[in-house]
């Protein structure tokens, strides 16, 4: 059985940090896929592993070499993908790492985004947890590119305008029927508890909030000294925050 | 025969991650690695014979990756020579059944892994891989009378043996190149683009890939195969109801359903009458040119106006949306490969303007006595400039040189 979470919301909301503490956090209880959906590929730096091949790079490669008629006529694409991405995932203690990298430049990627996508579901059943760390907007979901999901977290910080994506993207998730199980909000970055603007926002778009996070103060030090952040103390509100979201969410 | 580790289907898709494996061979890290069925005369195989050469799994140390050569002697009365590479792509399913062996792709890009699990339940030999090997294929395909297994791990022996295997991979491939629509039964349709042209239901043949060039015809029995209720799914041939411009009653019944009833009838081979529908990303379009009673091609790249005077995205306009436009089809680049690329209308004999990038990309298959009378963008700018060239260069369409198979 595996659990499909996807980290999402507004850009600058912390989903990266929050990715990676979850990926960190559950590959204590079984392995985990950590997907970086994010073009910008953050998600490696925050883990503290280098930055490997990216899916991007390899649809780019394959379309290369349709093109230029060297790809074998025998030899099926969706397979090719799937041996390629295989070997493009990034192997660490309890966890795997797969970057998805740039998105497709001009031209139809329709077939190739689809054969990706299968070959990306058919390598998420053999863990425990495939967590997704999503790009801000609501693209991805949109074009369904992220099917099949047990729980999407979305992030806000303390803002208006980032609930309102929350909610925006929650209202977006039921219109297409993408298959979501529980929608949940976290708020990150709070400083004394939620102000009441904030939750009367909350309650009028019908969230459940699993957590709320306090900024913390940790995170900016090993920003600045450019280190994981898996090296959060064990006491840092980010680390007891996603540990309490890992415990309510049920995970 | 007892084996140390189970052996079954449960097995298939098994994943071995780093942390559980005792060792690999072959895939990204290993510089050689091969699997090859070759069919053999009877007398030249010693049954059931397995010899490894090179170090062994016991003699690996944990973790560490090998190269690999899997090299499968057959013989049978009913084998043929065109079955090696459906047996060897066997070696997939029947190495992925044993317990704490994965395997991934094919050919010279084969990878395998074997679980410390396994490794501890005894499993610590190629010899007893190959036995596996033996008794998975002699079970399964009686056709195989005797069957030899050799499995290489040494890697200057390894590279010595691809060389030769690599041939044999070309020489295949050369082969299926060659796959008619008379050799199959069985087309593929693709309706993946139905979300932005609800009418447009691709038509993939061995010599028609799909628009957007991202799916042949092996890729969509691939997929086919895979996901029977998906997007890409099998459509009947039928019968042929006009070989030059590609019609078919399956075809017809195919496009008759998926387009919901806007069409009846499809020409696979022609741009007139009925031509094939065009989605939104077909590569290139093939347009009439009526002063000329010909056709240019352009391609998503290019950068500009066409002779015409309309660059790519306006023409694409004209030409998308899931509609049958006569004189303006989406097609896939790699179409011009095709033996019957627009064959009704003349085919590339008929093309008179294309892109230059596009006529370098595809010199192999212009014939040499056309390559240079197709005006490129530095021949021809505008459409009034294009009658005097084709004279000057004698073009044979021009010239009336071209049949019709209609």
């Amino acid at each position: 059985m595996t659990t499909t979470v996807v980290v999402a919301g507004k850009g600058g909301t912390g989903k990266t940090t929050i990715s990676a503490l979850l990926v960190h956090l559950l590959s204590q209880k079984g392995v985990v896929l950590a997907i970086d959906a994010d073009p910008a590929t953050n998600l490696n730096q925050a883990l503290g592993v280098p930055v490997g091949e990216t899916v991007g790079r390899i649809r780019e490669e394959m379309s290369q070499s349709v093109q230029t008629g060297a790809f074998s006529p025998t030899l099926s694409k969706q397979e090719y993908l799937d041996g390629r991405i295989r070997a493009a995932l990034d192997e660490y203690k309890g966890f795997d790492l797969l970057a998805i990298g740039r998105p497709e430049g001009p031209g139809c990627y329709c077939a190739a985004n689809n054969m990706l996508r299968l070959s990306i579901d058919k390598l998420g059943q053999n863990y425990r947890y495939v967590v997704i760390d999503s790009e801000a907007g609501m693209e991805h979901i949109s074009r369904q590119t992220t099917r099949d999901v047990d729980i999407l977290l979305i992030v806000s910080d303390l803002t208006q305008r980032g609930i309102r994506t929350a909610a925006a993207m929650k209202s977006l998730v039921r219109e297409l029927r993408t298959s979501v199980g529980k929608v949940c909000l976290v708020v990150n970055r709070s400083l004394n508890g939620l102000p009441p603007e904030i939750e009367e926002t909350i309650n009028k778009y019908n969230f459940e909030l699993m957590a709320t996070i306090r900024q913390d103060p940790n995170l900016a030090e090993l920003e600045v000294k450019g280190l994981p952040t898996t090296q959060l103390p064990q006491d840092s509100p980010l680390r007891t925050g996603v540990t309490q979201l890992i415990d309510r969410v049920g995970l | 025969m007892e084996f140390h580790v189970d052996i079954g289907p449960q097995y298939e898709g098994e994943v071995i991650r780093k942390e559980d494996m005792q060792v690999e061979f072959g895939g990204p890290k290993a510089k050689a690695k091969f699997e090859l069925v070759t069919l053999k005369n009877p007398d030249e195989i010693e049954h059931e014979k397995v010899e490894v050469i090179g170090p062994d799994i016991k003699d690996m140390p944990e973790g560490s990756s090998y190269p690999i050569a899997i090299l499968i002697n057959i013989a049978g009365e009913a084998l043929e020579k065109d079955m090696e590479p459906v047996i060897e792509r066997r070696m997939h399913m029947y190495a992925n059944y044993i317990e704490g062996v994965y395997h991934m792709n094919q050919r010279n890009d084969v990878w395998i892994r074997l679980s410390k699990a396994s490794f501890k339940k005894g499993l610590n030999s190629l010899k007893e891989v190959g036995d596996i090997l033996i008794f998975l294929y002699t079970s399964e395909l009686s056709a195989i009378e005797k069957i030899s297994i050799t499995l290489v791990t040494d890697e200057k022996k390894v590279q010595e043996l691809l060389a030769e295997a690599l041939k044999v991979y070309e020489a295949r491939d050369e082969r299926l190149k060659g796959l008619r629509e008379e050799d199959v039964d069985l087309f593929y349709g693709c309706v993946l683009c139905q979300s932005f042209a609800p009418t447009h239901c691709c038509v993939i043949t061995p010599e028609r890939i799909a628009n957007c060039g991202a799916i042949n015809w092996f890729d969509g029995k691939a997929a086919y195969k895979l996901d029977p209720e998906g997007p890409i799914f099998g459509v009947e041939k039928g019968e042929l109801l006009d070989p030059g411009r590609g019609e078919y009653s399956g075809c017809n019944q195919c496009v008759a359903e998926r387009s919901l009833g806007e069409y009846n009838r499809v020409y696979l081979h022609s741009a007139f009458e009925h031509p094939h529908t065009s989605c939104g990303c077909f590569q290139a379009i093939l347009f009439y040119i009526p002063e000329v009673d010909a056709f240019g091609i352009v391609h998503r790249d290019f950068v500009g106006p066409t002779l015409l005077g309309e660059a790519f995205s306006k023409m694409a306009g004209v030409t998308s949306g899931g509609r049958q436009v006569e004189g303006s089809c989406g097609l896939a680049l790699e179409l011009i490969r095709s033996p019957k690329f627009f064959q009704a209308d003349g085919g590339l004999r008929r093309v008179v303007w294309m892109p230059k990038a596009i006529k370098e990309r595809y010199k192999d298959v212009i014939p040499a006595d056309l390559y240079d009378k197709i005006a490129s963008e530095e021949d021809v700018k505008t459409v009034d400039q294009l009658p005097a060239f084709l004279e000057k260069v004698g073009h044979p369409w021009i010239k009336g040189e071209v049949e019709l198979p209609i």
